[in-house]
């Protein structure tokens, strides 16, 4: 008897329950991969470390000559327990060209996205591995680049390169795009070519190529060695430790974060939406639970008989959902997270099947916590589909005839909504989430695409900014003098043409920096103004921008870490003896995650050697913008010029187009489950309101007109979450974004949020989208009978 | 003149593979201005036989010509147009919106009907809703809830409903079914007067004080129509008794 009521339920209400089936296999789906893939990137970053075997300490050089002077101080150092050095070539864009691939055929350029350096596979520190996440193993030939770079040039998989490399070219055909957990990230100004070593030892023996000198050491005291180290000041292009090198992530942070929230959203949706189901085909039997107790069928038969549903259901349901978890987790991992070697291991697996068994018992205690109301219940109730013949419902709120023009289908939905707004809650609160899982991360990427970026990097935004790929050679030493040749050469080039141009650029240096006690040596990043500008223009927080050639300002976090503050003194370690600067404004930057100093363009740093230069910029007096690059294009046609938003987005790398995609895909999910839970919505409500639907079809309201009011209701519900998720994204987008932005050293991000994306064209393909899946789901109005009528409650 | 023409009208019901004939060949006319009743003892086929021929079923073979028009060729959406236009509808339970004030749930059908044609034809309706209000005496309930008026009221909302867009007939399934005698009295008075007025109204019932106020009453027993027996035009306020006993004694005959 029991199992024959259970087997006619299971058939006769086939559709909810294969409804029911899908959200229990949805809700272990979404829970299992979330749940797993919180656990695998909260770790990754370590766990990618760990794999590449990165060292304590990383310092990058230029090897000049055959001395190395870093390898004899850590030689001698007791601190280093162990280290290894690595020769890579420099290459400028002169030395790469493209010989042949899929994507853009007739064009041969290569272009380089920071500086650049070919190597051999490593072996010891700082391994890399290939896009299905193995260890890099190339044959003589081939050749693996990273994502930005691969990216930037259309390159894939059978492109073919040469290489040039003092005498020697070589040709390279793509194997695969690599994951570097040392230069990876986009935030690394520096990224390596690999090749096999064979293929190296071809270009080893050019005296001439520029040899940059990679040193991987790993100490037994950090501060010990730091403090040894900086005192040497030794003419480094770049050192790292590992905990600046984790900072690197954190623009994919910015993207596991996204992740974070998307799964923390997909989870409550599963929850609340099941509740709701579990709930609604309980009470769709109230009347057959009325006749179990009329007919004398105990409280806990009737019990036993929806919890025996509810248990097989959950299992199926999550055992599928179980099984799902692992393709479909793995798919979210690698949408966003694509420069971390991330994998599922054992623990995976036993997280998933935790969650597949949360489910089931939510969904039995769910179950359980219902049917506790049957006890509650007389037959009559439960005959009468819960109601106990209480006739006292709420009266509209607005109406019909105080409207002269809405259509009275408008009305009925306007007058559902606010008569009974406790009915539309779980789809108001599910259309909410939607929202605010679009209209975050949108402004995310809004910010990282916008112009206004460039001043988040302490940089003056310009018409033009030029980049010729041979900017190495002004890290080498003169380089200052060089650099300063050539933009005196671009203003004379423009001057010929009768415009008149200012042209500059920003160089960084790597200048030991103390503040009061000598011995406690910091290695910021210091910027510099190298050239003239039409007017000094950088975004500061507090005070003013350095003038005089012994005037500094600081970031806000290098400020907190010295324990400085406007007015006083920082000590620069330069080689003619420590020289004092006044600290003049505090500002934000970007750059090395918010630590930084930037020196007045008249500052003299004697002997010392630029470690980095950012773009040449170029403003023209007479000229627009786009005018400046195209003329510029005329007279540099081997440079490449863009303007502020190709520049910035360059600075980015893929973060902008990564985040894109991301979005994308967290748009489609979000449709997905709006058009879901609308579907789910639109079933209960026909079975709820056939008696009205036939009343009203009785009274001659046409299909369309009833169909037009229940998509009508649905979009309302929709066009009111999403006024409440914009209004309240503004209250989240500076909880949720900015410190994401702040960790970067973006502590007074201006968040944009571009209007017409966020307020109108998202919003119009939800309603779009989520409307027709509606109406689609008003079809069970064109089956009600006039008939049924008597029906109606 | 005609109103509604039956012709060899058949319905019937296939529940699991088994054929049930609830119409069989039914042949009537309702004239323009008469009131009809459908009497039958339970299971008859009374309610079918309404909400077919007011076209809210569909038939399975025969006509049903409803001023020259054959509901059983019509689509959907012009049978909407017919059912919001020219017809009218009174159940025995008083179905209306629950969550709209009485007033609005009689406006309802005129606003549709009116569409978008604008403000002065909605003061038009409004004016119209409280005059067929106030006729009917329930004025006083205008802004009131569904829950919050005796089922006499809430009937008689319901009548005014269904004469907002001023139909040429009138169907009604045992308007009196669930009042209590005053209020079924004050309901039928109010049919009474419209169907004076002008109204065609055919009634589904199986009160014989309801039926002795219509002109005919048409006996239907296993689908099919076994005879028809004429009052003649009833006198709004006159003595009811005489045509009670008659009916009675006809209905005896019929096997009722």
């Amino acid at each position: 008897m029991f199992f024959r009521i259970l087997k006619k339920d299971l058939q006769r209400k086939r559709a909810m329950n294969v409804i029911l089936l899908l959200f229990i296999i949805m809700a272990a789906m979404f829970l299992s991969s979330s749940a797993s893939n919180l656990v695998t990137v909260f770790g990754a970053v370590e766990h990618f470390f760990e794999l590449s075997n990165v060292p304590d300490y990383i310092i990058i050089s230029l090897a000049e000559g055959r001395d190395d002077p870093v390898a004899e101080f850590l030689d001698e150092n007791k601190w280093v327990t162990e280290y290894q050095t690595v020769d890579m070539f420099n290459l400028t864009s002169d030395q790469i060209e493209i010989k042949s691939r899929a994507a853009l055929a007739d064009k041969h350029e290569y272009e380089k996205t920071s500086t650049l350096a070919i190597c051999p596979i490593p072996e010891k520190f700082l391994k890399v591995f290939d896009e299905e996440q193995q260890p890099l193993v190339l044959k003589d030939g081939e050749i693996a680049l990273a994502r930005v770079e691969a990216e930037r040039n259309h390159l894939a998989a059978g492109d073919v390169l040469s290489v040039q490399v003092g005498d020697v070219t070589q040709e390279f055909t793509v194997k695969t795009i690599v994951k570097d957990a040392t230069f990876g990230t986009t935030m690394m100004g520096f990224k390596r070519l690999y090749i096999t070593e064979h293929d190296f030892l071809k270009f080893a023996e050019q005296k001439t190529a520029v040899i940059t000198r990679l040193h991987s050491v790993n100490y037994s005291d950090a501060a010990a060695f730091g403090s040894a180290y900086r005192q040497m000041q030794f003419p480094v292009i770049s050192n790292v430790d590992r905990e600046m090198l984790r900072m690197t992530y954190v623009m994919d942070m910015l993207m596991t974060v996204v992740l974070i929230v998307v799964s923390i959203c997909l989870i409550l949706v599963a929850f609340l939406v099941l509740r709701f189901m579990i709930v609604f085909t309980l009470q769709e039997d109230y009347r057959e639970i009325g006749v179990m107790k009329a007919i004398g069928i105990s409280d806990g038969g009737i019990k036993g008989v929806y919890l025996v549903k509810y248990l097989v259901l959950s299992v199926v349901g999550a055992l599928i959902g179980f099984l799902l978890s692992f393709p479909f987790g793995d798919m979210l991992l690698r949408q966003t997270v694509v420069n971390i070697v991330t994998e599922y291991t054992e623990q995976n697996v036993v997280i998933n099947l935790g969650c597949a068994a949360v489910v089931v018992l939510v969904v039995v205690l769910f179950c359980y916590g219902s049917t506790n109301r049957l006890k509650k219940i007389s037959v009559m109730e439960a005959i009468r589909n819960g109601s106990n013949g209480e006739r006292y419902h709420a009266k509209s709120r607005i109406s019909l005839h105080g409207r002269k023009k809405m259509k009275p289908y408008v009305y009925m939905a306007c007058n559902d909504i606010t008569g009974n707004l406790r009915r539309f809650l779980l789809l108001l609160v599910i259309f909410f989430i939607g929202t605010q899982m679009i209209l975050l991360p949108l402004s995310a990427v809004n910010t990282l695409k916008s112009e206004e970026l460039i001043w988040s990097f302490s940089l003056m935004p310009s018409d033009a900014y030029l980049t010729s790929g041979n900017e190495e050679l002004y890290v080498l030493k003169g380089g200052d003098v060089r650099l300063r040749d050539d933009l005196e050469e671009i203003k004379e080039a423009l001057g010929a043409r009768g415009y008149t141009a200012s042209a500059w650029a920003e160089v960084g240096y790597t200048i030991p920096v103390y503040a009061n006690d000598p011995d406690e040596l910091y290695n910021y990043y210091s910027i510099c103004r190298i050239g003239d500008t039409p007017k000094e223009d950088y975004q500061i927080i507090e005070g003013r921008t350095p003038q005089l050639a012994d005037e500094v300002m600081l970031t806000e976090k290098t400020a907190e870490e010295m324990g400085v503050t406007i007015g006083d003194c920082v000590y620069y370690k330069l080689p003619e003896g420590d020289e004092a600067f006044v600290i003049t404004g505090i500002y934000q930057s970007m750059i090395n995650m918010g630590d930084g100093l930037r020196l007045s363009s008249e500052a003299d740093l004697g002997e010392n050697t630029m470690s980095g230069i950012f773009s040449t910029q170029i403003e023209v007096e007479e000229l627009e913008a786009e005018e400046t690059c195209e003329v510029l294009e005329e007279i540099y046609p081997e440079s490449k010029i863009r303007g502020a938003k190709d520049f910035m987005k360059d600075m980015l790398g893929n973060i902008a187009d990564q985040l894109n995609v991301l979005q994308f895909f967290i748009v489609v999910l979000v449709l997905l489950i709006n058009s879901l839970i609308t579907a789910l919505m639109m079933k209960t409500f026909a079975a709820k309101e056939r008696g009205e639907i036939a009343m009203l079809k009785s009274i001659g309201f046409a299909d369309r007109t009833i169909r037009g009011w229940q998509t009508v209701r649905i979009l309302l519900i929709l066009a009111a979450a999403i006024a409440i998720g914009a209004a309240a994204s503004r209250l989240l987008i500076p909880v949720a974004i900015a410190p994401i932005f702040a960790m970067m050293g973006g502590t007074h991000m201006k968040l944009i949020t571009e209007p017409l994306q966020a307020y109108v064209l998202y919003p119009a393909l939800l309603l779009f989208a989520t409307g027709v899946v509606a109406y689609l789901g008003t079809g069970e109005v064109r089956r009600v009978d006039c008939k049924e009528i008597n029906n109606m409650e | 003149m005609r109103t509604l023409t039956v012709k060899d009208l058949c319905k019937t019901y296939v529940v699991n593979k088994r054929q049930n004939n609830v119409l069989k060949n039914i042949n009537m006319e309702i004239h323009e201005g008469e009131m009809v009743a459908v009497m039958g003892p339970s299971g008859s086929g009374k309610s079918t036989l309404l909400y077919t021929v007011s076209g809210m079923d569909t038939a399975t073979a025969g006509s049903i010509d409803f001023f020259g028009k054959d509901l059983s060729r019509l689509k959907a959406k012009e049978m909407s147009e017919v059912r919001l236009n020219e017809m009218g509808f009174v159940f025995q339970q008083m179905h209306m919106l629950k969550n709209l004030t009485i007033y609005d749930n009689i406006i309802l059908p005129a606003y549709q009907a009116a569409g978008g044609r604008g403000r002065s034809n909605r003061a038009k309706i409004n004016e119209q809703a409280r005059a067929l209000m106030h006729k009917l005496q329930i004025s006083e309930i205008a802004e009131n809830g569904t829950n919050e008026v005796s089922g006499g009221q809430l009937q008689r909302a319901c009548i005014c409903r269904s004469l907002i867009n001023h139909p040429k007939m009138l169907f009604a399934d045992e308007p009196t079914g669930a009042l209590n005698q005053q209020n079924s009295r004050e309901v039928m008075h109010e049919l009474n007067r419209i169907n004076a007025e002008g109204t065609t109204i055919l009634l589904v019932t199986h009160d014989v004080k309801v039926a002795a106020k219509s002109d005919r009453v048409l006996y239907i027993e296993d689908g099919s129509i076994k005879g028809e027996f004429t009052l003649g035009k009833f006198v709004s306020g006159t003595d009811t008794k005489d045509r009670e006993r008659k009916l009675s004694n006809w209905l005896m005959e019929m096997g009722w």
